[in-house]
């Protein structure tokens, strides 16, 4: 290789490793950069279609966005409205909660007493409560670190977004040209290709979350239980983790039903909500929406999950699978150039 | 007829030309001249001039060249390997590249034979942009300081998703270019065919 291609092919990584450290630096910076990313990604094939063919398609698109919206928009008010109300009614009702759970717990401790004589001498209710309340004071104290945060990123994200509308192609364009000529073809098309199942999987991961949880509100508006906009929101948002995130949906569903006292209260019913929203997440929307994109076996899903969760928390959880979709990619390409010069 | 010809032939067949100078003519005069230091860059009258494209209009030849990627080498660079996955179809905009080819069984290390040399104006590569597992069938070597306008799969796939009806024109001219070489390829092998049953027949 020619010297000063070698020079080249080094300033290259020096300059790729120099922006991973910078990001991991600068997480302030990182974050809200990141999120419009995504924001980019999904929103980018509706840029799609709103900037390009005939000026009658884009009025015609345009208009029938303006129509969504304004559809759209007084359903999510009320949904929106109702998770307000539904929060309100359980933070009020908290005491009375923790007065029954002890109650319960009490009637429960006399019975293993006078069963096998044993005195337990736990109070996991109390525990409990005292952790939520030690965690309560915590998240209070960080409200000014949150609030600086939130003026930060209403600041940050529109400049980013701007810059992945506006200016993403020519900062692209330059970027790519600094790549060296040896590793282009295979770099550039590896980047795509990413790029690509991010996106699908980011905006495959949403749509079923909305599916997910308008079935979960509707099944429980229809038993009439309690909190259902709550809850059908909490199981969307869950859902977002593979596997792991149904049963986590489930949880608050099954809290409030073991806590009230109302006797029509169908915990099966609730249960079978939750079941048949997940087997037709499972049956029918993810092989439909999310399979496809990142086509990875269930196990190394579930395995990709738990890492995640180790390395990055929620966040982790969910990004780690388009990453490891990526790798397949790329080990794939690896194997493939090696069983040529084999 | 484009405008630049029309001018070109009434010059040539001295006939006048328009009374005032409007910005195009103005334009064209300004980009004809040998003193342009701009011409370098000029990718429209560059692709203007290849024959694939002849089909593209200004606008369409415009939008086209949205979706490249000027690449830089120097003399003796290689540009891809025999062998090497390919992804892309390049232009020779400066300079000129050698093709070498192995035969089947020799070592892929090696450059391999000297098969032709491609000067500006042609191109290679199209195979890459339509086969989903492509392998490169010879080694491209830059001949000399050589600048490629190249398009990846990534640019087609945009381009069919933004403006499918140029996607679809180029994709047609890059089947065009294929169908030609399977012509040639189909010609070669009948007068190759045709030379083995004359030697057959002398021995």
């Amino acid at each position: 290789m020619h010297r000063h291609l070698k020079i080249k092919f080094i300033l290259f990584f020096v300059f790729i490793l120099s922006i991973i450290g910078f990001a991991l630096l600068f997480p302030r910076l990182t974050m809200p950069f990141g999120f419009s990313y995504i924001v980019f990604l999904m929103t980018r094939p509706l840029t799609i279609l709103l900037t390009t063919g005939p000026a009658k398609q884009r009025v015609f698109y345009f208009s029938f966005l303006i129509l969504g919206i304004s559809f759209a928009l007084f359903p999510l008010f009320a949904a929106f409205y109702n998770i307000d109300t539904d929060f309100g009614r359980l933070t009020s009702q908290l005491p009375e909660l923790e007065k029954k759970l002890q109650d319960k717990f009490f009637i429960f401790k006399v019975y293993v007493f006078e069963r096998f004589g044993y005195r337990l001498n736990i109070e996991p209710v109390s525990f409990f409560i005292k952790k939520i309340e030690s965690s309560g004071i915590f998240l209070l104290g960080m409200i000014p670190n949150f609030l600086s945060s939130f003026f930060e990123w209403l600041l940050l994200v529109p400049m980013f977004l701007y810059f992945f509308f506006f200016q993403s192609q020519k900062f692209g364009a330059t970027f790519l040209s600094a790549i060296p000529n040896s590793i282009f073809e295979k770099a550039y098309v590896l980047f795509s290709q990413f790029n690509t199942k991010f996106g699908e999987y980011i905006i495959a991961k949403f749509i079923e979350a909305t599916i997910l949880g308008t079935f979960v509100t509707i099944g429980l508006l229809f038993l009439d239980y309690p909190y259902p906009f709550v809850l059908g929101f909490i199981a969307g948002i869950t859902n977002i983790l593979p596997y792991i995130g149904p049963l986590i949906g489930l949880i608050p569903a099954l809290g409030v039903g073991l806590m009230s006292n109302d006797p029509n209260i169908s915990l099966l019913g609730m249960s079978m909500v939750f079941l048949i929203a997940n087997l037709v997440d499972m049956v029918l929307v993810f092989p439909l929406l999310v399979s496809k994109v990142v086509n990875l076996n269930p196990m190394i899903v579930v395995m990709s999950v738990i890492v995640g969760g180790q390395l990055g928390g929620v966040v982790g959880m969910i990004f780690i699978i388009p990453f490891i979709a990526f790798f397949k990619l790329l080990f794939q390409e690896i194997y493939k150039d090696l069983s040529v010069q084999i | 007829m484009s405008y630049e010809k029309e001018i070109m032939n009434k010059v040539q067949n001295g006939e006048s030309l328009p009374d005032k100078l409007d910005l195009p003519v103005l334009k064209y005069l300004w980009e004809a001249s040998p003193l342009y230091f701009g011409k370098k860059e000029n990718y429209h009258e560059f692709f203007k001039k290849i024959s694939v494209l002849s089909s593209f209009s200004d606008n369409e030849i415009r939008i086209f060249t949205k979706f490249l990627h000027r690449r830089e080498f120097i003399a003796d660079e290689v540009i891809f390997n025999q062998g090497d996955s390919g992804y892309g179809f390049y232009f020779i905009f400066e300079g000129s590249v050698d093709i070498y080819a192995n035969h089947l069984n020799s070592n892929i290390e090696e450059k391999g034979e000297f098969i032709i040399r491609l000067d500006r104006r042609q191109y290679f590569g199209e195979m890459g942009l339509l086969e989903d597992f492509n392998r490169r069938s010879a080694t491209v070597v830059a001949h000399e300081n050589t600048v490629l306008l190249g398009i990846f799969k990534p640019d087609l796939e945009n381009m069919l998703e933004i403006y499918p009806v140029i996607g679809a024109k180029f994709l047609r001219e890059t089947a065009l270019i294929m169908a030609n070489r399977m012509g040639q390829l189909t010609k070669e092998i009948m007068a190759l065919k045709r030379k083995l049953k004359e030697v057959e027949q002398r021995i």
